[in-house]
C-alpha cells in the first residue's frame, strides 16, 4: 500500500482547486516575465560573423532565412568533443520537433556549435534531427555570447557565465580531483573529453532581431534559464516522483536500453 | 523580410544592456524557484484510488489502465482531441504532440510511461500517427468512460445544454472533447491512483514553442481573439 496521502474524489478535488490557484499565479507570472523580456533594450551587432552551414558559408543575417527573429541554441559541441553534449541533445530532442512551428511564426531556430561542420553533420545524422545547425568554428561568436571560455579564463577566474563572474582554478572552487569524481566527469567522458575541456563550452540560447538591414542582440539565457526550453522537465514536474534525479541519468536517445 | 510590428526598443551599448538584463535575471530566477515550489506542491496533492476498470485498444492490443504503465510506477496521459468519425486529430493537440514526441524519449528513464489517449478508433489513430511521423504510444479509449471521468469529453446532452465542467469550473464553452493531461501512480501491489490532471492553460508550460516564443522580441505574437489561429499540422505549413 502506498505511503502517500490518499483521499476521496471530493478531497482530491478540494486540494486540486487550491493548487490550481497557485498554478494560475505561476502562469500569469510567466506571462508578465515574457512582457518584461520584450521590453529589454537591444544591442546592435556590428561584428561580421561567418558560419559554416549545410548551404555553405553564411553570415548571421543569412541564418534568419527571411524571418525577422532568430534564436540560437548554443549547443555544447567543442572542436575536441567526439560527440555532442548529452544534456544539450535532450534539449534538442525537444526543439527538433517544434522548430517547424516557430519557422512559420516568424522565428528561425538554429543550433550553433564550435565543432567543425562535418562533425555536427555526422552527429545530427546519428540522432535523426532535422533542425539547421551551423558551425562557428574559428569565429568569436561563442566567445562573444559567453558560451565558450579559454583555459586561461578557467585558471584565472575570468569566466563570466550567466551574468556572473566565476571563481578560477581550481575549477569553480573545487580541485580537479574533486571534479573528476563528480557527475560532470561522467558527462565529459560521454563527449570524449575531460572536465576542463567539456566545461570550456557552456549551454545557452540567444535571441536576435533583424530590422532595416541591421541585426540586434535582444536576449540571452543560460544555465537554469533554459529550464523551460527543456520540454522533458516540464512533464516531469507534474509526475508523482517529480524530476526524480540522483546523479546524471540522461543519455542520448539512441543510448537508452530498449524496454 | 517581415518587419517586427512593435516599435523598435531602445538601442543601447553592451554594458547598458547587461545592466538591464541582470535586473531581469533576478525576476527570472524568482520564477524558476516559484516553478520548483509549485512542482513540490503538486507532489504533495493527495491521491485518489482509481476504482473503475478501463479498457484501451492500441498497438499492444487490448490493455487496462494498469497495463499502460508498461511496468513503470508512473503514467502520464495526454488527452488528445480526436473524436470518432474524424479523419485527423486536432491541429492544436498535434502542435503539442510535436513537443512531447521528442521529450517522451527521455521520460521512461525516469520511471514515467507516456501514453496518448483519444476517443477515435485505434485504426484512425494509427493512420494519422503514421502521417505525422510520431513515435509515442497512442491508444483509443473507445467507448469507455475514461475521457468523461477525467473531464476531457462531454456527452451530447452536456454539450447541448451548453454547460460543462472543465478545468475545475463550469463553462459554457461546450465542445465534445477538450485537451488535458492526467497523471497516475501504480503501487507495487498493482493499485492505481489518480495523482494529477491539468487542462487549458495549465498545460502551457508543456509546450516548448510557447516557452521559446516567450523569449523572442515579438513574444507569442498571436491574435488575442484567436490565439492559435496560426497553428497548422506540421505537414500543412
Amino acid at each position: 500500500m502506498t505511503k502517500h496521502k490518499t483521499g476521496t474524489r471530493a478531497e482530491w478535488l478540494a486540494a486540486r482547486l487550491e493548487l490550481l490557484k497557485a498554478e494560475k499565479d505561476l502562469t500569469r507570472q510567466s506571462d508578465a516575465l515574457a512582457r518584461q523580456r520584450q521590453e529589454l533594450p537591444w544591442v546592435r551587432i556590428d561584428t561580421q560573423y561567418r558560419f559554416e552551414t549545410d548551404e555553405g558559408s553564411a553570415a548571421l543575417t543569412d541564418l534568419f532565412r527571411g524571418r525577422s527573429q532568430l534564436l540560437v541554441y548554443h549547443f555544447m559541441f567543442g572542436p575536441d568533443y567526439t560527440a555532442g553534449c548529452p544534456a544539450c541533445s535532450a534539449i534538442a530532442d525537444g526543439f527538433n520537433g517544434f522548430g517547424v512551428h516557430l519557422a512559420n511564426h516568424d522565428v528561425m531556430l538554429w543550433a550553433v556549435s564550435r565543432a567543425p561542420l562535418v562533425k555536427l553533420q555526422a552527429y545530427k545524422r546519428r540522432m535523426g534531427w532535422t533542425f539547421p545547425w551551423a558551425s562557428s568554428f574559428g569565429n568569436d561568436f561563442n566567445v562573444d555570447f559567453n558560451v565558450c571560455f579559454t583555459e586561461e579564463q578557467q585558471r584565472e577566474g575570468g569566466i563570466e557565465y550567466n551574468y556572473r563572474r566565476e571563481a578560477g582554478a581550481p575549477l569553480i572552487g573545487r580541485s580537479t580531483a574533486e571534479w573528476q569524481e563528480s557527475p560532470v566527469a561522467e558527462v565529459a567522458a560521454m563527449t570524449g573529453t575531460d572536465v576542463a575541456t567539456y566545461t570550456r563550452e557552456r549551454p545557452g540560447m540567444s535571441g536576435f532581431a533583424f530590422q532595416d538591414g541591421v541585426v540586434y542582440h535582444t536576449y540571452s539565457a543560460y544555465a537554469r534559464g533554459l529550464d523551460g526550453l527543456w520540454g522533458m522537465y516540464q512533464w516531469l514536474d507534474r509526475a508523482p516522483l517529480g524530476r526524480n534525479e540522483s546523479g546524471f541519468w540522461m543519455h542520448r536517445h539512441d543510448e537508452y536500453d530498449k524496454r | 523580410m517581415t518587419a517586427t510590428k512593435r516599435n523598435k526598443p531602445a538601442i543601447v551599448s553592451h554594458d547598458q544592456w547587461i545592466a538591464a538584463r541582470t535586473k531581469l535575471l533576478k525576476k527570472e530566477k524568482e520564477f524558476t524557484r516559484a516553478r520548483d515550489d509549485l512542482a513540490r506542491m503538486r507532489r504533495a496533492l493527495p491521491w485518489e484510488r482509481v476504482e473503475k476498470s478501463y479498457a484501451f485498444e492500441g498497438p499492444d492490443g487490448k490493455e487496462t489502465l494498469a497495463q499502460l504503465f508498461g511496468g513503470r510506477s508512473q503514467l502520464f496521459v495526454y488527452h488528445f482531441m480526436f473524436a470518432p468519425g474524424d479523419t485527423e486529430g486536432c491541429p492544436i493537440c498535434s502542435f503539442w504532440a510535436d513537443h512531447y514526441d521528442g521529450a517522451g524519449l527521455h521520460l521512461p528513464q525516469r520511471d514515467v510511461s507516456f501514453v496518448v489517449v483519444s476517443r477515435a478508433p485505434f485504426a484512425a489513430i494509427e493512420r494519422f500517427k503514421q502521417r505525422m511521423g510520431w513515435r509515442f504510444k497512442w491508444v483509443s479509449s473507445g467507448n469507455s468512460d475514461f475521457n468523461y471521468d477525467l473531464g476531457v469529453s462531454f456527452t451530447p446532452e452536456q454539450v447541448k445544454r451548453g454547460s460543462v465542467f472543465y478545468n475545475y469550473a463550469t463553462t459554457d464553452f461546450a465542445m465534445p472533447d477538450r485537451e488535458g493531461a492526467s497523471v497516475f501512480y501504480r503501487d507495487p501491489g498493482g493499485t492505481v491512483f489518480h495523482t494529477y490532471s491539468s487542462y487549458a492553460r495549465g498545460i502551457d508550460l508543456l509546450n516548448g514553442t510557447y516557452n521559446v516564443l516567450d523569449l523572442v522580441p515579438k513574444g507569442r505574437d498571436e491574435d488575442p481573439d484567436e490565439p492559435v489561429s496560426w497553428v497548422r499540422h506540421h505537414d500543412r505549413y
